[in-house]
């Protein structure tokens, strides 16, 4: 199917043209990137004041802002999910991820964009105490600003874990582009590098910091999902009880992770010529995880959806009522178009995993839809009449709510200063790990077995 | 005979005759542990006729506390028979070298746990002689198809599929040992591994065709995979009645947990292959090491899992529900089992596998992952019977459920029983793929990376 | 002709009329050849009783009062114990009546676990009685034998024979199941929830009814009426506060 040629697509062998290619990534400066970064940041301001407008307009109405969570969750599932897809590789060992790994940390320091979401969000967010009487959530005898203060503090604390475990990865490329260039960029690579020489100690060090870093984002993004899921969504809507959702919304979160690090980097590998490095195997490997990644949110969706649909108690029926067939029920059908049956139809096949452009427009797909199941999970919960959240189950299914131009804006700005940062970025920090690169050089050589192709990976501990 | 040749690999004449030392030759322990086995065995099976004679009266089961140590069992070995695709499928398709040796090993313990497993559900129903309206629907004077709707029905499906779809598996991987046998035997035993062998040669198309068939059936095995489990979980999370079950993360948490055990019942096993057959050179401390990583990964999981059923258990404020899990966690004798059910399940082992040290320790394995699997019993126990035995508003229905000794001993015969199978297939086919551990022996090599000597393994490209 | 009638058998039962004698029970003990309790099903929890009358006290002392109230199977239109059944040993009929099939029934248990009034009694031995109730077995009512559920049926033999002794003119109040014979106070009432003119269904719009387990969606063909507290309702109910203050 294909030639061999396309198969051993491989990065450079020669240390110096691999460095040499990769860091111009951060010299090419083109009128381009000047215009789109101009772009991008005039869209992020109407952003800003989309959420203004919201704020000082309908702050009053906490059922108007369903779209607003929907959008930081959006954000929250795929930006911040990227990192993922260098997190799992490494603890697993494989090799195949390097070349992208530092694509998934890039987008990984969005973070800030989640904080800046939820703060006038902490405006409407119900505090805990409704009426006199303590409304149901997790956080059960909690002091009254619990879950603002800690939904907030686990945003910023995922920020801040994203932004170091970029740094940690890119430190040895900071060093290297302080030796390789001159003037401004020079000093600011020089500070970042602080000193870094390669020596034996230093990659120790190193090693041991991205991986602990890996683990501990990891577990900081499983936690902000299961926060900002329950407190967002599942807690506003009364007898919603749900204990598998803030696993499936993590999922989701994986997916959409896995979809925009194969959007970036298809658009890396095409703007920048990084064919050599980011090949085939890559997308091919990301694809699996896309097919996966559709085949786990039908499971979960369904561990779910069973329980409520047999259930038929009052509250189970409400469930279905208003997240199934309810007011979202065309959004509902969308979601479950392009999160599973879109995406999986469609990377099933080996000829379209197996290919650059098959496992891109899957990410598409799948990105659609992490945002379709973000509007369904998170609009109608914020819809329901506040008065009463004290049931037992949900009474009164509420009206469908249409997005208004602050919530368009507010997700167009969203949307932008993801790219934007992720190219202010990408001015200091190359693309594709320049150490990465080498290593993956050293580690893994194309050999040919009796008749058969293959590679020869190593496994260091 | 030679034990390495010139490239410092295991020679293959060498792993035939160690890995054929079970088959070609019985040892010395064999026979009495057979019969002890088989002595206790016979025993259960008396017990069951005199079950189904007398009635499920001899157990301890009473009202409300209609579901006890038999069902409890049967998710327990449902959830041992993970062990075999977890280990040889997904590893499989994503390319873990260090599972080669345990793979057979893992799927005969998939293939007999849920053969038992199949069998729980039978003696614990009332009246078995009639399960044939229920598990097979031909009968025509009746007029009416089970019903599709209930778990229960599910259940018999995804089993005996899965129970299909192993042993198939199973048999793929085993053809080439097969041929292996057959050329090494004589008399009758060579006309039956003749007629299994299937004309085995070894040709290349006959290998590619063994190699797509056992791909094509982990992939087709995955989704089979995940329903068992999820269905045996719906069992309990579609009745709304029960507070403890009415819980949506049953399915996915189910099936790590069975993950959890079952790995950890292969890692029993293969300390016990080291110990019986001595395959030391076969079955190595890495690959300890490495299905302890794995279940470090899976048991913390799990523990996520655990900690989300209880979250949300407590998240709604229902007083029935919050009661039934105060007897859960407080209540004396539960608390008791509660406790243990967290040390063996996760406390005690888990960070015991942090260190390399006892990672590799086949000792402390073995007894680490008993510890998971006597933990794991108690999960799904503490599911059940604290769900059956809950306060409900109707005081008059309270009942405590003590075991009688006819469980216990069912309990105890279906371990017996598991092993005893085991050990009649190590008696006829190899327990460990000789194909496998052979071609591992030329797929990975040690290479010199700067001044560090490195394991690496070759990888085919798939056209 | 019985599923042109578009019968739905249902039961009113006045909690505060019940007194707590236990007469039902032994009634319906009869009619239904259900096996002697003894000692030792008491102690083991398995006592086989298809109607049970549940006993509470409400209130703080001196103001305490015993409240009883019989519980049965509930028949429910949306019964939980019905999917789960493999074999259709329990279904919905067309008379509203959730009936079990003691042919079919192969004693999985799980139509007891699913459900919430635990109602379903399960025959762990092979059925016995004296010698002499022997021959006083209900001849229209099956023996079940060990391992399998079995429930309250609303006197099923009873319907039935009803509806065959008068053809298409069934009149309201004919057909009586054995416990409401036996209710000395007349707090249990069984009919037609479908006709209208029926005492029962005119029972079951009283502003007392309620049904058990709401919150389950179960919808219950037996609706039971509140107590009247005389505490509660009346000057009585005054001159208890104050005399607590």
């Amino acid at each position: 199917m294909s030639t061999n040629e396309e198969h051993f697509h491989w990065p450079p062998s020669d240390p110096k043209v691999v460095k040499e290619e990769l860091i111009s990534s951060t010299k090419r400066g083109g009128g381009f990137i000047k215009k789109s970064i101009w772009v991008l940041s005039l869209l992020s301001i109407l952003g800003i004041v989309g959420l203004l407008g919201k704020l000082f307009l309908e702050s009053n109405d906490q059922t108007q802002w369903g779209y607003i969570a929907a959008i930081l969750a959006f954000i929250l599932s795929t930006a911040s999910g990227a990192p993922m897809v260098a997190v799992a590789p490494l603890i697993a060992k494989a090799n195949w991820a390097r070349p992208i790994s530092r694509i998934a940390h890039i987008i990984g320091v969005v973070g800030i964009v989640n904080i800046i979401i939820m703060i006038p969000l902490l405006w409407v967010l119900p505090p805990l105490v409704v009426e006199g009487a303590r409304r149901r959530s997790i956080w059960f005898e909690a002091p009254n600003y619990s879950p603002h203060f800690w939904d907030t503090l686990s945003l910023i604390m995922l920020a801040i874990v994203g932004v170091a475990l970029l740094y940690s990865s890119a430190l040895p490329d900071f060093a290297t582009i302080r030796d390789n260039s001159s003037g401004t960029k020079k000093r600011i690579a020089g500070f970042l590098a602080r000193g870094f020489v390669g020596s034996t100690v230093q990659w120790s060090t190193l090693r041991m910091r991205i991986g602990m870093m890996s683990t501990f984002y990891f577990f900081t993004l499983i936690f902000v999902h299961t926060l900002i899921s329950i407190d967002l969504s599942l807690s506003m809507v009364p007898g919603w009880r749900d204990a598998i959702y803030p696993m499936a919304h993590a999922m989701g979160g994986i997916q959409g992770g896995i979809a925009s690090v194969i959007i970036v980097a298809w658009i890396v590998r095409k703007y920048f010529g990084y064919e050599n490095y980011i090949t085939i195997n890559q997308f091919w490997a990301l694809g699996r995880l896309m097919f996966a990644a559709s085949l786990m949110w039908i499971y979960f969706f369904y561990s779910a959806f069973i329980v409520f649909w047999y259930g038929r108690s009052m509250s189970d029926t409400a469930w279905l009522d208003l997240l199934i067939r309810g007011p979202m029920m065309y959004v509902f059908i969308l979601g479950m178009l392009f999160s599973f049956i879109f995406p999986w139809w469609w990377l099933i096949w080996n000829k379209v995993r197996n290919s650059v452009n098959g496992p891109f427009y899957g990410a598409i797909l799948a990105i659609l839809g992490v945002f379709f199941e973000r509007v369904r999970l998170y609009v109608p919960a914020w819809s329901v009449d506040p008065s009463l959240i004290h049931d037992k189950w949900l009474k009164v299914i509420p009206k469908t709510l249409f997005p208004d131009i602050w919530d368009i804006l507010v997700l167009v700005g969203a949307v932008s200063s993801v790219f934007l940062i992720v190219m202010i970025v990408s001015r200091i920090v190359p693309f594709i790990g320049v150490w990465e690169i080498q290593q993956f050089n050293l580690l893994a050589k194309p050999v040919k077995y009796i008749k058969a192709h293959g590679v020869r990976v190593a496994k260091p501990d | 005979m030679q034990q390495r040749d010139n490239e410092n690999r295991l020679s293959q004449e060498y792993t035939n005759s160690v890995l054929l030392n079970g088959t070609l030759q019985t040892p010395k322990w064999w026979p009495y542990l057979v019969s002890i086995l088989g002595f206790f065995v016979v025993i259960g099976f008396v017990l069951f006729g005199i079950q189904i004679k007398y009635g499920l009266g001899v157990t301890g089961l009473n009202r409300p506390i209609y579901w006890g140590l038999y069902i409890t069992t049967f998710v327990f070995w449902v959830g041992i028979s993970h062990a075999g695709i977890m280990i040889s499928a997904i590893l499989r398709l994503t390319q873990a070298e260090w599972r080669r040796p345990v793979t057979r090993a893992a799927e005969i313990l998939t293939i007999f746990s849920l053969a038992t497993a199949l069998v729980f559900p039978l003696i614990h129903a009332g009246r078995t002689w009639r399960i044939v309206y229920w598990l097979i629907p031909y009968d025509a004077s009746r007029g009416i198809w089970p019903n599709i709707r209930s778990p229960l029905f599910m259940d018999p499906i995804a089993i005996s599929t899965y129970l299909t779809g192993s042993t198939l598996f199973l048999f793929v991987a085993l053809l080439p040992d097969l041929a292996v046998l057959r050329d090494r035997t004589t008399g009758f035993r060579k006309g039956f591994y003749t007629i299994l062998a299937l004309g085995w040669r070894g040709n290349p198309r006959q290998w590619k065709m063994q190699v797509v068939g056992g791909i094509l059936l982990s992939a087709l095995m995955l989704p089979i995979f995940v329903s068992v489990h999820s269905i045996v979980s719906w069992d309990f999370a579609v009745t709304t009645a029960v507070e403890g079950w009415h819980s949506t993360i049953f399915a996915p948490y189910f099936v790590i947990g069975a993950v959890h055990s079952g790995v950890s019942a292969v890692v029993t096993m293969m300390a016990l292959m080291r110990w019986g057959w001595g395959w030391n050179e076969f079955i190595r401390p890495e690959h300890f090491d490495a299905l302890a990583r794995l279940l470090t990964v899976v048991a913390t999981a799990w523990l996520g899992f655990t900690f989300l059923e209880l979250l949300f258990a407590l998240y709604g404020l229902d007083a029935p529900e919050i009661a039934l899990r105060e007897m859960q966690i407080f209540q004396y004798p539960w608390n008791m089992l509660f406790l243990t059910f967290l040390l063996t399940g996760y406390i005690l082992p888990v960070p015991m596998w942090i260190f390399k040290r006892i990672r590799t320790n086949i000792a402390l394995m073995f007894w680490s992952s008993i510890l998971v699997n006597i933990g794991m019993w108690l999960e799904r126990f503490l599911i059940i019977v604290p769900g059956l035995a809950r306060r409900t508003p109707f005081v008059f229905t309270w009942e405590a459920y003590s075991p009688s000794w006819f469980e216990w001993y069912i309990l105890f015969w279906s371990f017996c029983w598991v092993t005893l199978l085991m050990l009649i297939f190590s008696r006829v086919f190899p327990l460990v793929p000789l194909f496998e551990q052979k071609e591992s022996e030329v797929f990975s090599d040690d290479i010199k990376i700067g001044r560090a000597t490195v394991p690496t393994i070759f990888r085919e490209e798939e056209e | 002709m019985v599923a042109e009638k578009n019968r739905s058998w249902g039961m009113v039962i006045d909690t505060d009329k019940c007194n707590g004698c236990s007469g039902c029970v032994t009634a319906c003990q009869v009619e239904n050849n259900i096996p002697l309790n003894d000692q030792n099903k008491f102690e083991r929890g398995r006592v086989m009783s298809w109607i049970r009358i549940e006993r509470y006290w409400e209130g703080e002392f001196p103001n305490v009062k015993a409240r009883f109230i019989p519980i049965m199977c509930q028949h429910c239109e949306n019964a939980p114990c019905e999917p789960v059944c493999p074999v259709y040993a329990t279904y919905h009929n067309n008379e509203g009546l959730n009936v079990q099939v003691y042919n079919r029934c192969v004693g999985t248990r799980y139509c007891a676990n699913g459900c919430p009034y635990i109602v379903r009694m399960f025959n762990y031995w092979e059925p016995t009685w004296p010698e002499e109730i022997r021959n006083h077995l209900n001849p229209d009512v099956t023996i079940r034998s060990r391992g399998i559920m079995e429930k309250c049926s609303m006197c099923m033999q009873r319907i039935k024979r009803g509806e065959r002794n008068a053809g298409d003119q069934l009149q309201d109040g004919e057909i009586k199941t054995a416990c409401q014979e036996a209710c000395t106070t007349g707090a249990i009432t069984f009919g037609d929830l479908n006709d209208p003119e029926s005492e029962v269904s005119i029972l079951a719009k009283s502003d007392r009814k309620y049904s058990l387990m709401p919150q389950l969606n179960t919808n219950p063909n037996v609706v039971y009426l509140a107590t009247v507290d005389p505490y509660k309702d009346k000057n009585l109910g005054e001159k208890a506060k104050t005399n607590e203050h």
